[in-house]
């Protein structure tokens, strides 16, 4: 059997002695402060109390019943029905994430984000950050009204301010520039282009925080086009990727994961998987997916790709050119490369412009282009050029710029050199924001005219060239915001000299100028291109109820898909880009860094939501923070252990992780984290490690200049991993593809075993009705944690803050275990996401003393949280550790500041869900509520439950579709399926839990056990 | 169903708008008064338009009638309506002496009997004087309106235990002071007695008291509107589900929008107890946009997961069997305690509607078609599982 540890630390200590693991409710599950504390209960005090209760009860008996009003709508709405839910499609676009969304609302507020399956892109779809973006709608930290000089204004006051000064500065032909991230709304474009129509010197610059400026201006070159390709994960049978976490992070994680999980289903009747190398410093969740997964450091990045590149170009009868000399072996990841021409797709997630050429040949060469890379398809949600913004600096900085204003950007906070703009800024006669939250730049700015939430607004998207959707409000606004584009919109309608935007406009600029906007803009623009309905009206109700619109008129097709790829790319003189990459020179040690967007809080936009800063990063375990990953080599060298502080760069400190799988001498940094104006959640939350970025005519995240000095004390991170003992059980089954194709429960023996010896001291328990099972294939799990905030969303999980988590406290009711194994410096890594097992024979239920736990007909281990007096006998007597136990009361409580202590907070939670109080134990429900609902629904229809028709929040968010619901007495539904699969298995099937959860082996592609490619 | 409704409306206003606003057609038919917005609201504004509102009209009158508070100088105006037809009462309001002059047997008995004072002549339009006989009329049933319109002749309210308690107390005293100092009683058996009873009395109180204590049976609260559902669920027959629709589709039942209301209330604007008061407040309510705040009656706890839909709509279960007889209620009052014990009675011997094809994959849909079992309690399909209503 293999070896499985958790942590670097468990690795040492179990080579070193076999000991038992810190228990996991330390005496009586208090933290030492805490013991200390309730040691000096003295007798007296006891019967005080004693005392004071029982005159207490007595006095709350005597009490009336409180008396409740019910307030009914004076005009009810016509598609409103109180208790029930609507749904309404939308889009969201923040950064990485292109998601189109289905919003669900109960009596108009929204509660849940789910993914869209309509979408050709996300395809129903999520990650952590869009399902975490409802809760940013109700931030107390959002600004409320406009503001002038950092003072509360008007928008009369405002609008007639910025009118004037705008119209001055036009006059004097002073130069306005709209700072803005990418723009992936043709309508906002359109806005911009009107607006620089009235204000003729108006010109936009898009900036983005984690730019993707390399691959623009590579792309630019070889295909004169300045956009990011499609890519295709599901046509590539081979997948290289140098750094690019694109299960994660890298473009459009949420598309690529679909595409990627596609490839990765194995079974009896497919027994062919891709197969993915992956090339890394920092281990990320792709790398961690991978089936080889090489450990570089950023220096050693552009030699291997180099060499491989060498070996391609040899096969293809191109000329090598001087590459340095390469520390891995490529020869046969080459030979690979070449025998699935066509069928693989090299990706880079390098900022380097040269890289990205080289990747383009390669691709190229590999007769790519067409097949896994689409250029006729390009992507728009990366626009930023880099040298665009230095430059803007520049000219700032020189006074050449008179009025910025700032769209959804925060360069006082992710620029690397926030001090040139911050001061550059004060030169500006004119500097307006448009954040929806007071942020650094905000801050900064004369003006902030505060944007709507992207539930409050109107949009329309378009992502990929042709592929549109649409965002609509799902509530009123909630505070005195409007939206940026209606700003402009009255900016560039009244006021000033006639320009031609004005006769377009100004009919428009009145209740919802912007919606009317975008309905003229779909109207001439897009109405045209589809055949399917006569009256735009129509169009236009049916797109925005699907939410999404895919070109796809003759037209279009005939003259755009059979575009000549090979003609258009023109290659690149790839001995010029080898000359500009900087090779490591030989025996150069000095330490480098790589920084990486982590899978919560991504570029640090939706800092503040608590719920992302609790998710534990799905790799190293740990939430509330971020750190410096260091390998082990390098902690042994330096002397380093798990929480020492080390002083980065002379700016700032932070804690060391040991990470398994960490490059030798490099060191990562998430970034996102170190927010100074956020809000309360994020503010002093870890350092900002934008700061650190370098800037080589694109920005570069990694780097070999970086200078760590210990300071010898210690922190205590917030990891979750070590919250449990795995006493040397394989909770993770994994087999080798070409074991699988010969032999179906490869890897699975232990499954046959149990089964054989299966035997109870209970009788077989009869499901006469439903029975509800769920199946997880780990090999589909990615491990991307959408699943764990969709549930936190969906059953009011609480947060309770990096103190409580560090006391092993953690209430999400599903968590993604993560195992290494084999090796520390290139460890196998294995996901398993963990809820209740809703076991048969529970162990809980014959422990709890008042049978607040038990086990339902329908094969659900019911909890009642209403009967259970917090005994934790249920929690102690689990084998799967998935109970959780609400140490204090987590709403309505100041001492927990997050989102359960305000009205406005709490407006997220779903009524369907109780709150649970103090006291007791909690835990997963496979969703019951939404069980019921959808029982409830084929009763009232008159027709049988259809399989797959009830899904859990963690089902329904899963981007790689890895896990299946329902009912395993029906026969042929999926879980059944599942369950019949040579790969399920159950977790600590030995001790007969029954348990109704199974899961599907781990299938790796790989031909021996970790060898170089 | 509501679209038979409102066509047998829509032909009952075709046919007798005319008497629309007569009281016979009011009480009696008011349930098929439905939706027949269109034609309501353009008589009402173009009536508006010129009409002054009856009372203000009758100011003028005040100075020489009363209703119902005797003879001022003119003859109390109560009932006035019985005694005269309309289209005489018109002529007289607009011009009594032309009335009397024409030799009218009824005016010139009026002129008679009030000493020959002539009623002054009135420039009121018919309308207006139409509009002002009917508020004479409703002025007049709210003398003989029932004050009491609201009050239940029943109380579900479990009784008090106060007394028992303390007589249960009071045995428990006398036995403990006779035994020690009184010593009245010789035989000390008595006392022991006396004590035991007294227990077992205060201790049956207090233990009712507990298991009531928290349920709200037989709670009546004031409502913010004198609303009847004698009136509109007994009387008049209206369906429960045509005001409280969310029953068959959602969780609640929902307390009806005030705009549901005005489908009716826009044209009867008078009720036969508290006149134009009452209804008055559903309209003051949607003008001002303030909503109407009920008190509750039927409340669950948050922790309790109820679905109307799945009673009344897939259960088939009759609001009654919950609620009561609303239709005898004049203020709505609480039934059933509402409590666990209450739920899982009914899921223990409830029959479930088992020809519903959802039940199809259930085995026990086998045992029914063999013959083996005839029905299907809720409890059997899982109707006692804590997760069917806690979650």
């Amino acid at each position: 059997m293999k070896k499985y540890w958790r942590s670097i630390e468990e690795f040492e200590e179990d080579s070193k002695i076999e000991k038992l693991p810190e228990p996991e409710f330390p005496i009586e599950g208090l933290a030492e402060y805490e013991i200390n504390k309730s040691g000096t209960t003295s007798r007296r005090d006891f019967l005080k109390m004693l005392g004071f209760g029982i005159g207490f009860v007595t006095f709350a008996a005597s009490c009336e019943n409180p008396i409740n009003k019910a307030i009914p709508y004076l005009i009810k709405p016509e598609n409103i029905i109180p208790g029930n839910a609507n749904y309404y499609a939308s889009t969201f676009f923040g950064g990485n994430d292109y998601c189109s969304v289905i919003v669900k609302t109960l009596e108009g507020r929204p509660i849940k984000i789910e993914g869209n399956e309509l979408s050709s892109i996300t395809a129903g779809g999520t990650n952590a950050r869009v399902q975490a973006s409802v809760l940013s709608l109700y931030d107390s930290f959002r600004i409320k009204t406009p503001l002038k000089n950092k003072q509360e204004s008007t928008w009369e006051e405002v609008d007639a301010d910025i009118i004037g000064k705008l119209d001055e500065i036009a006059k004097k032909g002073g130069k306005i520039v709209i700072l803005s991230s990418s723009v992936i709304s043709p309508s906002t474009q359109s806005i911009f282009e009107d607006f620089n129509r009235k204000y003729p010197t108006a010109e936009v610059i898009y900036y983005d925080s984690v730019s993707a400026s390399g691959i623009i201006e590579a792309n630019k070159k070889n295909f004169g086009q300045p956009y990011l390709p499609s890519y295709n994960f599901d046509k590539a049978r081979l997948i290289v990727s140098f750094g690019a976490d694109f299960l994660g992070n890298w473009l459009s994680p949420i598309e690529y994961t679909k595409q990627y999980s596609k490839n990765r289903k194995v079974s009896k009747t497919n027994p062919d998987m891709s197969r993915h190398v992956q090339f890394e410093s920092t281990l990320t969740l792709t790398g961690s997916n991978a089936d080889y997964r090489i450990p570089i450091n950023p220096s050693q990045e552009a030699g291997t790709i180099l060499n491989l590149y060498n070996r391609i170009a040899q096969k293809a009868g191109k000329a090598a050119i001087t590459a340095p000399e390469s520390t891995v072996n490529v020869d046969s990841l080459a030979n690979e490369l070449w025998a699935a021409k066509g069928k693989s797709l090299v990706v880079s997630g390098s900022n380097d412009v040269n890289i990205q050429l080289v990747v383009n040949d390669m691709n190229y060469l590999l007769g790519n282009y067409g097949k896994t890379i689409n250029m006729n398809r390009p992507v728009y949600t990366k626009q930023g050029i880099d040298g665009q913004m230095d430059n803007l600096t520049k000219r700032m900085e020189k006074g050449e710029v008179e009025a910025l204003l700032m769209y959804n950007v925060n360069p006082a906070y992710d620029y690397q050199n926030a001090e040139a703009f911050t001061d550059a800024l004060t030169k500006t006669q004119l500097s307006i924001s448009f954040s929806d939250t007071l942020n650094e730049t905000a801050k900064l700015a004369g003006y902030v005219c505060p944007d709507c939430h992207y539930l409050e607004s109107w949009n329309d998207a378009q992502p990929k060239r042709g592929v549109y959707s649409l965002t609509q409000p799902t509530i009123n606004k909630l505070f005195d915001t409007r939206q940026a584009q209606e700003s402009l919109l009255i900016w560039s309608a009244t006021g000033g000299t006639t320009e031609a935007g004005e006769n377009k406009v100004e009919n428009l600029v009145e209740e919802d100028a912007y919606y009317a906007y975008i309905k003229k803009q779909w109207r001439s623009n897009l109405f045209p291109k589809q055949l399917k309905y006569a009256v735009f009206s129509e169009f236009w109700n049916h797109t925005l109820q699907a939410g999404v619109f895919t070109v796809s008129s003759v037209a279009d097709m005939i003259t755009r898909s059979n575009y000549p790829y090979v003609a258009v790319y023109s290659a690149a003189n790839i001995a010029d880009c080898v000359l500009k990459l900087k090779s490591p020179k030989a025996g150069e040690r000095a330490i480098e860094f790589s920084l990486y967007e982590s899978i919560g809080i991504g570029d640090g936009r939706q800092a503040n939501n608590p719920w992302l800063q609790e998710l534990p990063d799905p790799v190293s375990k740990v939430c509330w923070d971020n750190y410096l990953a260091i390998s082990k080599t390098f902690a042994d060298k330096n002397r380093l252990s798990l929480g020492d502080i080390v002083i980065v760069n002379d700016i700032f400190e932070l804690p060391v992780l040991i990470q398994a799988g960490q490059a030798d001498n490099t060191v990562s940094i998430a970034l996102g984290y170190g927010r100074s104006s956020a809000g309360k959640v994020a503010d002093g939350v870890g350092q900002n490690a934008f700061r650190l970025v370098q800037s080589k005519g694109t920005r570069l995240y990694s780097g070999n200049d970086i200078k760590l000095v210990p300071t010898g004390s210690n922190y205590i991170l917030a990891l979750t991993q070590t919250h449990h003992t795995l006493h040397g059980r394989d909770h993770v089954r994994t087999a080798m593809l070409k074991d699988y194709k010969e032999n179906p429960s490869a890897g699975n023996e232990a499954h046959l075993i149990a089964e054989e010896k299966k035997q109870s001291m209970y009788s077989e328990r009869e499901f006469k009705g439903h029975r509800w099972a769920l199946a997880i294939d780990l090999n589909l799990c990615t491990g991307c944690s959408a699943c764990v905030i969709a549930c936190q969303a969906e059953n009011n999980v609480a947060v309770i803050g990096r103190d409580e988590v560090r006391k092993k406290r953690i209430m999400h009711w599903i968590r993604i275990d993560r195992y290494y194994a084999e090796k520390a410096e290139d460890p196998d890594v294995y996901f398993q996401p963990i809820m209740c097992q809703q076991c048969d024979n529970a162990p809980c239920e014959n422990v709890c003393p008042v049978s607040a736990t038990q086990n339902s007909k329908e094969g659900l281990n019911d909890m009642i949280y209403n009967r259970c007096i917090g005994t934790r006998y249920c929690m102690n007597n689990c084998p799967y550790r998935v109970r959780r136990f609400n140490w204090y009361e987590y709403a309505n409580n100041d001492k927990f500041d997050y989102n359960m202590n305000s009205s406005l907070g709490k407006m997220v939670l779903n009524p369907d869900v109780v709150v649970r109080t103090r006291g007791v134990a909690e835990k997963c429900s496979f969703c019951v509520q939404r069980i019921q609902e959808k029982k409830l629904g084929a009763k009232m229809e008159n027709r049988e439950l259809m399989d797959g028709e009830i899904k859990p929040a963690c089902l329904q968010s899963c981007p790689a579709d890895a896990i299946v619901f329902g009912d395993r007495n029906m026969p042929g539904s999926e879980v059944s399926k599942a369950f019949a699969n040579e790969r399920n298995y159950f977790l600590l099937e030995e001790v007969n839990t029954r348990p109704s959860v199974g899961y599907l082996t781990k299938i790796r592609n790989t031909e021996s056990k970790k060898n170089e490619t | 169903m509501k679209f038979i409704i409102s066509l047998i409306a829509f032909f009952l206003f075709t046919t007798s708008y005319v008497e629309a606003k007569s009281e016979t057609v009011l009480t009696r038919d008011s349930s098929a008064l439905v939706e027949n917005q269109v034609t309501l609201d353009t008589a009402k504004q173009n009536a508006k338009r010129s009409m002054r509102s009856p009372a203000e009209l009758f100011k003028s009158c005040a100075r020489c009638h009363s209703i119902g508070r005797g003879k001022l100088i003119g003859p109390d105006l109560a009932g006035v309506s019985a005694r005269h037809s309309g289209e005489w009462l018109i002529k007289f309001i607009q011009a009594s002496d032309s009335l009397i002059a024409s030799g009218d047997t009824a005016a010139k008995r009026l002129y008679e009997e009030n000493e020959k004072l002539p009623m002054p002549r009135h420039d009121y339009s018919n309308d207006e004087a139409k509009s002002l006989i009917d508020y004479i009329f409703f002025e007049t049933r709210k003398l003989e309106a029932d004050p009491n319109f609201l009050d239940n002749d029943f109380s579900f309210a479990h009784p008090s235990n106060t007394w028992p308690f303390i007589i249960g107390v009071l045995f428990i005293l006398f036995g403990i002071i006779d035994w020690a100092f009184l010593k009245l009683i010789r035989f000390k058996f008595i006392h022991i007695i006396l004590i035991l009873a007294g227990l077992a009395i205060s201790g049956k109180a207090v233990t009712e008291e507990a298991i009531y204590m928290g349920r709200s049976q037989g709670f009546e609260p004031d409502q913010p509107i004198k609303f009847s559902h004698r009136i509109h669920a007994g009387d008049n027959e209206i369906d429960c589900q045509y005001c409280h629709t969310g029953s068959m589709e959602s969780r609640n039942s929902s307390i009806p929008p005030a705009s549901l209301c005005l489908n009716c209330h826009n044209v009867i604007r008078n009720g036969p107890n508290t006149g134009e008061v009452e209804i008055n407040k559903i309209h003051e309510a949607f003008e001002s946009g303030v909503p109407i705040e009920w008190v509750r009656v039927h409340s669950l706890p948050d922790y309790v997961f109820f679905s109307h839909a799945q009673h009344v709509n897939v259960g088939k279960v009759e609001c009654k069997e919950c609620h009561g007889e609303v239709e005898k209620m004049g203020r709505i009052q609480q039934v059933s305690d509402l409590s666990m014990g209450w739920c899982i009675d009914c899921h223990r011997t409830q029959k479930v509607q088992f020809d519903n094809e959802y039940y199809l994959s259930y085995k026990q849909h086998e045992d029914i078609l063999s013959g083996k079992i005839s029905e299907v309690t809720v409890e059997e399909i899982g109707g006692l599982n804590c997760q069917k209503c806690h979650y």
